[in-house]
């Protein structure tokens, strides 16, 4: 999925809320999008949701997407289950498959209660499971967060966590926001800061930042071998051919399996713990 | 798209949102089709509320889903699909109505001209009459696109530029809908009965055009 010259504004002549956003979005990139207030990071994941249109540039490559917002107050007239359903189904899910992980899904939130509940009754918490259980049953390849742990339990932000890694393991796009700088801290993820007033991002590898140690994995891809899908981390080409890795350390083991399982197999050049910002 | 018109047409019928346009079509019909009346004059003014109606059904439609589901389902499946879902489905409730008003009016008509010299052919008159609703279907769908959100987001500008484009595309001359009312009840002075298909595929480009500016807006203006 790639950005280019993506700029948005609301009105002709008014201000740019973003501008110039030139991004790359391969599959398994977890991307945080930092920022203060009204530096745009709503409106970027927007526009990566696809729910609203760049007003220059193009997005284009974005696979089947899913957006959860911060604040689900849906008072549609029908139960949690109904609704799940019914979102599972337009997610492209079959029947049978959507009624099964609506009830999944809000059982895996310890919401599995609130099933046959409409959605005006539910709490705010509870609100927020479905709207979060509406986001992950499609399996989509793009996940848009947008502040979606606020709100909810301790259990349930360490079940969306489980459910983020799950879908970056499984080669998917997984873009957030939220305020906690630790949330998914140990992870390897790409930063995207937006700044007030440039609105020009700032790219950096955040694996260095988080708080957990990280590792380079340095490696050289046999000819005409493309990066296996679903592998962890941060990939950057090195001059001379070979690929540079930068994941958790918790992560390394699972990144050299794919790597040496892959068809033909990576040669792995070294494996080094990265230095400390 | 299955799935989201099925999702829409949920909505709307649990929302009981639709009672209130129902109650004007409703009370409407019972003002201008009653029993003894001739047919085609009945029939006329039947698809004439259904305009209306149908404008105000797009209105509960697209304006159904709450902003923050609305985003969930835009993201799934694109904004302009799930737009496109919501008219649809207003669409579809319309002509439900008009194929309940056409059996009202063939019901209760009076298969006569009105001054009740010459017969009118209940058949022909039943398949004018609901064509003509058909054409008033989609003109009001098309009202209801372009008086609605995208285009028009606050509500004390969505619902009076309604009511003033209903009135514009009922009365002005070269409107489809104008011309296949007047088709009826021209008919029911001369007792020849016109099937207003003309008027009905005029009416359905304009829909079709009006709804797609619609949707190409969805996304733009949110």
């Amino acid at each position: 999925m790639r950005l280019t010259g993506v700029g948005r504004r609301y009105g002709p002549g008014g201000p740019w809320i973003l501008r110039d956003l030139d991004l790359d979005i391969p599959g398994g990139t977890l991307l945080r999008v930092e920022g203060a207030n009204g530096s745009g990071k709503s409106t970027l994941l927007r526009l990566l949701a696809g729910i609203d249109a760049p007003s220059a540039g193009r997005i284009t490559g974005r696979p089947r997407t899913a957006y959860v917002p911060e604040r689900f107050p849906a008072a549609l007239p029908m139960t949690a289950g109904a609704y799940l359903t019914h979102l599972g189904r337009v997610h492209g899910l079959g029947r049978a498959a959507a009624s099964r992980g609506a009830r999944e899904w809000l059982e895996r939130f310890g919401a599995g209660a609130y099933a046959g509940t409409p959605l005006s009754e539910l709490s705010k918490g509870t609100s927020q499971k479905v709207a979060v259980a509406q986001g992950l049953m499609g399996t989509p390849g793009l996940l848009v967060l947008d502040e979606a742990w606020t709100g909810l339990d301790r259990a349930s932000r360490g079940v969306l966590d489980a459910a983020v890694r799950e879908r970056v393991a499984g080669g998917a796009r997984v873009v957030f926001v939220d305020h906690d700088p630790g949330r998914l801290a140990g992870e390897p993820c790409a930063v995207l800061r937006l700044g007030n007033h440039s609105a020009r991002p700032a790219f950096e590898d955040a694996a260095r930042s988080a708080r957990q140690p990280t590792m380079h994995i340095v490696v050289e891809p046999p000819p005409g071998a493309v990066l296996p899908a679903g592998l962890p981390g941060v990939p950057e080409p090195l001059s001379d051919g070979a690929i540079r890795l930068t994941v958790a350390r918790p992560r390394t083991d699972d990144t050299l399996r794919i790597l040496l399982a892959a068809q033909p197999p990576w040669h792995i050049r070294s494996v080094t713990e990265a230095p400390h910002p | 798209m299955t799935a989201l018109l099925r999702y829409q047409a949920a909505l709307l019928l649990r929302s009981h949102r639709w009672l209130p346009p129902l109650l004007l079509y409703g009370g409407s019909m019972a003002v201008g089709v009653q029993s003894g009346q001739p047919v085609l004059d009945c029939a006329g003014w039947a698809a004439a509320t259904l305009l209306p109606v149908t404008a105000w059904l797009v209105r509960v439609c697209v304006t159904n889903e709450p902003s923050a589901a609305r985003d969930c389902t835009a993201a799934a499946a694109g904004p302009w699909r799930v737009h496109l879902a919501a008219v649809a489905v207003a669409l579809g409730a319309a002509l439900l109505l008009a194929a309940a008003g056409t059996g009202i009016v063939a019901a209760v008509g009076d298969p006569h001209t009105a001054d009740r010299r010459t017969v009118v052919p209940m058949g022909s008159a039943t398949a004018a009459g609901l064509v003509c609703a058909a054409a008033c279907a989609l003109l009001g769908t098309a009202v209801g696109a372009l008086c609605n959100r995208p285009l028009l987001r606050s509500t004390a500008w969505a619902v009076p530029a309604t009511l003033l484009a209903t009135v514009a595309v009922l009365f002005a001359g070269a409107s489809p809908a104008n011309a296949a009312v007047t088709g009826l009840v021209t008919g029911s002075r001369t007792g020849v009965v016109h099937v207003p298909l003309l008027p009905l595929a005029a009416a359905a480009a304009l829909a079709a055009g009006a709804v797609a500016v619609a949707c190409a807006l969805a996304a733009r203006r949110t």
